[in-house]
């Protein structure tokens, strides 16, 4: 191995290396905020439609219960995250990553 | 006129016979019509003398004339029934028991009676091709006629709605990286589908209505039912749907002159106050009283329907729909 094919496969590590830095440091947390925020967009719209879930009466409920059967993924999604949300501050703060 | 009429009012009023009658009337002058009726007590039945269902069935022994109807407890149920069908189809066996208890929630809510005779309607109106004019007896609520205002406001619901998941299913797909497959994609979203179905049918809901409908509103003279009536009639007024005449039913008639026993007194009393009631109508309301009709000692059917039909002066030559 002579000093070229060295200086090669080190900077192939290093790119490598920066590259999953930028990513973990960088993108992913951008990704992962952004799918969050979908995330809670998706809260309001279920809470939207079906307000009754929480005793709310909603004179669209009758209507947008034709949505129900396409909506299985999100509905057991919101519930589960219903159920593991303690308040709002919580949820905010785990899209930072201090 | 418009094609669609709507006879509306409170309860026990008459609106059924005065639909019925009306029905007739345009029948004899030619058009084919047809009568819809959501009374749950049934009586277009009693009035016909003749069984019907939601389907239409043409009257016995008058061509042109159609009669159905409605009962609000079936269409909750057909539409539950479409709904279930579907989720069956689309949810794993896991996730329907969660989701049937929305559902019947969402069924069991006020207003689903309402919502449902609204689809109804709407239907019916939609696929109105085969008959020149359509006529409506509404429920005794004063919430079915209302709920013929809510289209706009309903159809900015369901924008809202649109929305909201556009712009979530947006972010999701931006938040896919590289080439994974986002978690929800635009194309093709049923979701999406659905609402903008519903969009479409409130649309044209509240164009029919604001176009090619015309209301009417059945009372009696007493003073319950004008303050109802004036309260539907800045109801309606408030909703852009304005009344088009008033029907007064159930008037008493006059005895003759010369008698005065305890009943002729009665009368001629009672005949006064609904006098002072009608002065009152056609004084301070906004639409013309456009029919009198007096008590029938029997129950108006057959050739009293006639009688009826004969005494209401509400015109029937029909202009074809403008969005149907």
């Amino acid at each position: 191995m002579d000093l070229a094919d060295r200086i090669e496969r080190f900077r192939e590590t290093l790119e490598e290396w920066l590259r999953g830095l930028y990513h973990g440091m960088i993108t992913h947390p951008a990704y992962e905020k952004i799918e969050k925020e979908a995330e809670d967009i998706e809260d309001v719209f279920l809470l939207a439609c079906f307000p009754d879930a929480f005793g709310i009466p909603s004179p669209v409920s009758y209507y947008t219960a034709e949505l129900l059967p396409y909506l299985e993924t999100e509905f057991e999604a919101w519930e589960r995250r219903l159920w593991d949300r303690d308040m709002l501050i919580e949820r905010k703060g785990q899209q930072y990553h201090f | 006129m418009e094609p669609f009429v709507f006879f509306g009012g409170k309860g026990g009023v008459g609106k059924t016979t005065v639909s019925c009658a009306y029905g007739l009337r345009c029948a004899r002058d030619g058009l084919r019509t047809l009568v819809v009726s959501t009374d749950p007590a049934h009586s277009v039945t009693d009035v016909f003398d003749q069984p019907f269902d939601d389907d239409p069935t043409p009257v016995e022994g008058v061509d042109g004339l159609e009669a159905m109807q409605l009962d609000p407890e079936e269409e909750v149920t057909r539409h539950l029934d479409d709904i279930r069908r579907d989720l069956s189809e689309q949810v794993s066996a896991a996730m329907v028991n969660e989701i049937n208890r929305q559902l019947e929630m969402a069924h069991g809510t006020p207003g689903a009676y309402e919502s449902a005779l609204f689809d109804r309607f709407i239907e019916v109106m939609r696929n109105s091709e085969g008959y020149d004019r359509v006529v409506f007896d509404t429920a005794p609520s004063g919430s079915t006629l209302r709920l013929l205002g809510l289209p706009e406001l309903l159809e900015g619901w369901i924008d809202r709605l649109m929305y909201k998941r556009r712009t979530s299913i947006d972010l999701f797909e931006k938040a896919a990286i590289g080439n994974n497959e986002p978690r929800r994609v635009m194309d093709g979203d049923p979701v999406l589908a659905r609402l903008q179905e519903r969009k479409e049918f409130f649309r044209f809901a509240g164009d029919t209505l604001g176009d090619d409908a015309a209301f009417f509103l059945v009372l009696n003279p007493d003073e319950l039912s004008l303050n109802e009536t004036k309260r539907s009639i800045a109801d309606l007024e408030a909703k852009d749907l304005p009344v088009r005449g008033l029907v007064a039913n159930k008037l008493t008639p006059k005895p003759d002159d010369d008698e005065n026993g305890r009943g002729a007194r009665y009368l001629r009393e009672r005949v006064d106050t609904e006098r002072a009631h009608l002065e009152t109508i056609r004084e301070t309301f906004g639409p013309p009283l456009v029919a009198e009709i007096g008590w029938r000692t029997a129950e108006v059917k057959g050739s009293l329907l006639e009688d009826v039909a004969g005494e209401l002066d509400i015109e029937t030559a029909v202009e074809p729909p403008t969005h149907v």
